[in-house]
């Protein structure tokens, strides 16, 4: 054990191995100055010694790596963590130690390594960048992220409000409280563990209770009146509609929850937001004000009064402000010695605090290494003086946290007294309470000391000088600096530093701060962890998963399953100890030879019914509908109103006023927010109802030379010819027997209600079975129909090509009024030189590489690219489809298919895109 | 959480109604045969949910409303694409805020309201059964999926 015995010191932590003991309630920052740690970081470029600047969210220094394996957390602040029992908390960017840390080198070639030092040193080829960025990646960073994976739970719930509240301080709970008892639902949103924001550094009476006590009571009112109230939960974003994400610590960084979550990512809507979220400190830039022992005069005062911790013994207080004073008062009531306050503000500002003020005094250097400072110099009134201090509490004034209020299109107000920018109109329902939008007064000031030390970014290690060299360098815009410097950049997104390199940049330009500019606030407001971002999105459930209704009968045969968008959908039945390849080949020689079945569920499908059912279609499919006769189908093609084919599907008419669609299913959404768009916009009086149906027919195709006979033997009638539909029963269920082909042969679809998909599947595997068939998964299917000619969504009609690109241009309806038509008159879709549908033989028997480029020669152009590719189901040889320039024109052409990605080259002839039975002569009986 | 109860229930036909033109005759006559008139925007009435302006889910056997609808609309079976799932205990409202983007908190949402709605990415409609129950009416192939979140969610809310 190692620290200060203190009492009610119990809970145990460790930092770098070193076991300390912590009080109930206590920072990691807290307890850490408590058992004498000063030295807790080192900064990111320079590796310079850091402590604890802050005392809340906005520290850039005391940055901590806490938990094990996959509950790791790197870049945790020491100020925003609550100790808790067998908290392990580790410092970073050090080696081989937090003390002696060899990357400290760098800080003493800082003069080498100014802004822009990457920009002007690694460059040359794209390549070369690979070498350098292993080096920087060792020398400069942060804590590294686990490489485990994160065995916590995490949640994200939606959260709805009247008012929602941000800052659980004084103007925070007296917002929430007027809302509530206006009767609205009010939620209060505070990042700290418990209420009370700055009452917890200064107490006061209020409504005739100490802090304590009025902040007990107006919290039981709050949750007595059913206001949600939400601690260590940050607003880390707020965007249009007045929607904010809220980021929840349900357990502490590192901490093992339990059986409950760890997080919660809360998404509220709120009619009116209230910003109750105060102020942040501003450092001053001096010589070494990094250095441990530098700290802001309000975490100061936090330390003392909230934490019972002194974080020194003898102080200089360094102001441009009446509030630094007040920790002047608790060091002194706390015991320390108050060497001297330094005010850059002229007499009598100070007067009348009972403290040696130096008036017209600006720190100039802090004196000391990694063990903290030793003292100070300042300049007071032209003349340097020397301080022997091991604690310099700083103020530069107080920016209001206007994040939130700008996020949400605020706009920002700038306030010269406080030498800040404010809250201005707000764009949204919003408002801001209490101290944030009533910052206190501040003096100006123009730092003296060593500008290349004098920080301003302490994260990303950007100093004065850094400033400086941009501007002469000539970047004027903010935006610029921000980027060539990288100030505001680190994981504090410059919270400390923003307004002092305003201040820098206005005095380069020789302007005023609000004509610098700012620097847009983006969420988050602080960092959120990517488990909270994912929620349950993670392992099984990283993505929605949709099983087809015959999920379990497939299951039962053990497929190798594909991912077809969020479907799962097998891709082959393999037996025994057969390969992927060979099961599919098998499965597709089925097919041609005998008899399969596959599941073809997924299909989108959508009834259409009522009178104007034909005009809807015709309007819908780019083929004709009307004509279509009592049970029978043809094969469509959807157009977008550019022209461009974007899906296919086939129709059927079932009854007089009766259709079905079916369309692809990679396409189902996409088809299904046309077809309401069509329906309820561009004929919104139609006597028609479209109804989506994908997933109340199962779907079951049987192809090959005896399907007939399967089907015959299944159905006990004659079943219709190709393209025909008929209603038999199978198995007892009604279903539509549509006669259509996407395998080549002579096929079905069997479309019935999804509840009996089991035992549809089960009649119809039996049947297939004793046929000598068997099931086939979507390898086989690829096989198949890629000799066949037969077109995927995605692949092959990927929305770049027309009708006619296609080969499909006789298709189209010649009365037209199908959307797409009036656009197909476009010179461009006659121009030479478009992608055309064409198919590929290889020359030597090799096999062609899915999505190669297609050259004339090597080292050419590339004038199209491979779209699908299968070695042939019965004979020899290779076969692709591919969509190439002037295509149809080239058949006999030989060129290459060559793709880079798999290192393979092939030699391949252009032919027509049918290789098996163009003539569709398998189809017929 | 933890008297939470999740309930598949059993299949039952399930059919959308759309109206088309003037719905008003069709409306008028399927009230007489429903014993109620189909329920407005958000509402639910007996066997009858309202999805959207000319589209209403129907619970059950709808044999019987074929002939007074008539020429009026279409009723398209649906029940083969949904699984119907009961979220009955005092936490049900909060289990829905769980990936949610819907107020089911709201003391307005209260019994026979009905929304639709997306939770952990899957269109749901819920129709509130009760104070202590709400129903859930999933795509199909979504169910197993929601189930799994909703069990997982149920024990990790309530720890």
């Amino acid at each position: 054990m190692s620290g200060v015995a203190r009492e009610g010191a119990t809970i145990g932590f460790t930092f770098d191995g070193t076991r300390y003991l912590a009080r109930p309630g206590e920072t990691l920052a807290a307890a850490l100055l408590a058992n004498g740690v000063r030295l807790v970081g080192r900064s990111f470029k320079y590796h310079r010694p850091r402590g604890i600047l802050t005392a809340g969210v906005e520290e850039p220094n005391a940055l901590v790596t806490v938990g094990r394996g996959g509950r790791t957390e790197p870049n945790t602040r020491a100020t925003d963590l609550f100790v808790y029992e067998g908290l392990e908390a580790r410092s970073q960017n050090r080696w081989p130690g937090l003390a002696f840390d060899l990357g400290a080198v760098f800080g003493l070639a800082s003069k080498a390594l100014p802004a822009g030092f990457y920009y002007k040193t690694f460059f040359g080829h794209a390549r070369t960048w690979l070498k350098y960025e292993a080096v920087i990646r060792r020398a400069a960073g942060l804590g590294p992220a686990p490489t485990e994976a994160d065995p916590d739970h995490f949640s994200q719930r939606a959260l709805f409000a009247d008012v929602a509240v941000i800052g659980g301080g004084r103007a925070g709970l007296l917002a929430a409280r007027e809302a509530l008892r206006a009767g609205k639902r009010v939620v209060l949103i505070e990042q700290d563990a418990v209420l009370g924001g700055g009452l917890l550094r200064d107490p006061r009476e209020i409504d005739g209770q100490g802090s304590a006590g009025w902040i007990a009571t107006v919290e039981a009112e709050l949750r007595s009146g059913g206001a949600r109230i939400l601690t260590r939960t940050t607003a880390t974003g707020h965007w249009d509609d007045n929607m904010l994400c809220l980021a929840q610590k349900l357990v502490e960084p590192g901490q093992v929850p339990g059986h409950g979550f760890a997080q919660r990512m809360w998404h509220l809507r709120a009619g009116e937001v209230v910003y109750a979220t105060g102020l942040i400190e501003r450092p001053i830039p001096f010589a070494n004000n990094d250095r441990p022992g530098v700290m802001l005069s309000r975490a100061v005062r936090t330390y003392i009064r909230r934490f019972g911790v002194v974080p020194g013994r003898r102080v200089v207080v360094a102001t441009t402000n009446d509030d630094a004073y007040e920790t002047a008062r608790a060091l002194r009531d706390a015991g320390a010695e108050v060497v001297a306050v330094l005010d850059t503000r002229p007499a009598p500002a100070g007067a009348d605090s009972g403290f040696a003020v130096l008036n017209d005094s600006v720190p100039q250097a802090a004196k000391g290494g990694r063990r903290g400072v030793k003292g100070l110099s300042a300049v007071i009134a032209g003349a340097e003086q020397h301080f022997a201090a091991d604690l310099i509490a700083v103020s530069g004034g107080f920016s209001p946290a206007v994040h939130l209020h700008s996020q949400a299109g605020g706009a920002l107000d700038w306030d010269e007294g406080a030498r800040a920018y404010k809250a201005g109109a707000a764009r949204q329902a919003a408002r801001t309470v209490g101290s944030a939008g009533d910052p206190p007064a501040s003096g100006a000031f123009r730092p003296v000391g060593n500008a290349k030390a004098s920080f301003l970014d302490f994260q990303n290690d950007v100093t004065l000088a850094d400033i400086d060299l941009a501007w002469r360098e000539g970047y004027r815009s903010v935006e610029h600096v921000k980027r060539y410097t990288t100030l505001g950049m680190a994981t504090d997104q410059g919270k400390t530093s923003n307004l002092p390199a305003l201040e820098a940049l206005a005095h380069a330009g020789g302007m005023t701060v609000p004509e610098a500019g700012i620097t847009t606030f983006r969420p988050p407001y602080t960092p959120v962890t990517m488990g909270a971002m994912a929620g349950a999105a993670q392992g099984e459930h990283a993505v929605p998963t949709r099983r087809p209704a015959l999920y379990a009968v497939h299951a039962a045969k053990d497929p190798i399953w594909l991912n077809a968008g969020y479907w799962k959908r097998p891709r082959a039945y393999p037996r025994g100890s057969e390969t992927l390849a060979q099961a599919g080949l098998r499965e597709a020689r089925s097919v041609r030879q005998l008899v399969g079945l596959t599941d073809v569920s997924t299909l989108a499908k959508f009834e259409v019914n009522g009178p104007d059912a034909a005009r809807f279609l015709e309007r819908i499919c780019a083929t004709t509908v009307a004509k279509l006769a009592i049970g029978r189908g043809r094969y469509t093609i959807m157009l977008r109103e550019d022209g461009l084919v974007f899906d296919d599907g086939t129709v059927w008419r079932l009854g007089e006023n009766r259709y079905l669609l079916t369309s692809s299913t990679s396409g189902a959404s996409r088809m299904a927010t046309h077809i309401s768009y069509v329906r309820n916009h561009l004929m919104p009086e139609a006597k028609v109802s479209v109804i989506c149906v994908q997933e109340h027919y199962a779907a079951i195709a049987v192809a090959g030379p005896k399907s007939v006979a399967v089907m015959e033997q299944l159905t006990g009638e004659a079943p219709p010819r190709h393209m025909s539909a008929s209603q038999p029963t199978i198995a007892g269920v009604p279903v539509h027997l549509l006669a259509a082909s996407f395998s080549g042969e002579r096929a079905f679809e069997v479309h019935f209600d999804a509840r009996h998909a089991a035992a549809v599947w089960q009649a119809i595997d039996d049947a297939v079975a004793a046929a000598g068939g068997c099931a086939y998964g979507l390898e086989a299917m690829e096989l198949l129909r890629i000799e066949k000619g037969h077109l995927v969504i995605g692949p092959d009609i990927d929305g770049r090509l027309s009708a006619d690109d296609l080969g499909m241009g006789r298709m189209l309806n010649p009365a037209g009024g199908y959307i797409g038509h009036s656009t197909l008159h476009r010179p461009a879709f006659a121009e030479p030189g478009r992608k055309q549908l064409v198919g590929l033989e290889s020359v030597n028997g090799d096999s062609i590489p899915e999505g190669a480029m297609l050259v004339p020669h090597l080292g050419a152009r590339a004038e199209g690219h491979v779209t699908g590719a299968v070695r042939r189901v019965l004979g020899p040889g290779h076969i692709a489809l591919a969509h190439l320039a002037d295509g149809r024109a080239r058949h006999g052409q030989e060129i290459y298919a060559r793709s880079l990605t798999r290192g393979h080259t092939t030699r391949v002839r252009v032919v027509a895109p049918h290789f098996y039975d163009p003539a569709g002569e398998r189809y017929r009986d | 959480m933890t008297e939470l109860t999740i309930t598949v229930l059993d299949a039952v036909p399930m059919a959308v109604l759309e109206l088309w033109g003037d719905p008003a005759p069709a409306a008028k006559r399927l009230a007489k045969a429903l014993g109620h008139a189909l329920p407005a925007a958000g509402r639910a009435a007996g066997p009858v949910m309202r999805l959207g302006p000319t589209t209403w889910l129907i619970e059950g056997d709808h044999a019987a409303l074929a002939k007074p609808l008539g020429e009026g609309g279409a009723l398209t079976e649906v029940g083969g694409g949904y699984a119907r799932i009961r979220i009955a205990g005092a936490g049900w409202r909060e289990l829905l805020m769980e990936g949610g983007l819907f107020d089911a908190e709201s003391p307005d949402f209260a019994t026979d309201c009905v929304a639709t709605t997306l939770i952990e990415h899957v269109t749901v409609t819920l129709r509130v059964e009760s104070d202590a129950a709400c129903l859930a009416y999933v795509p199909a192939s979504h169910a197993g999926d929601l189930l799994h979140f909703w069990r997982q969610a149920r024990v990790l809310v309530a720890a």
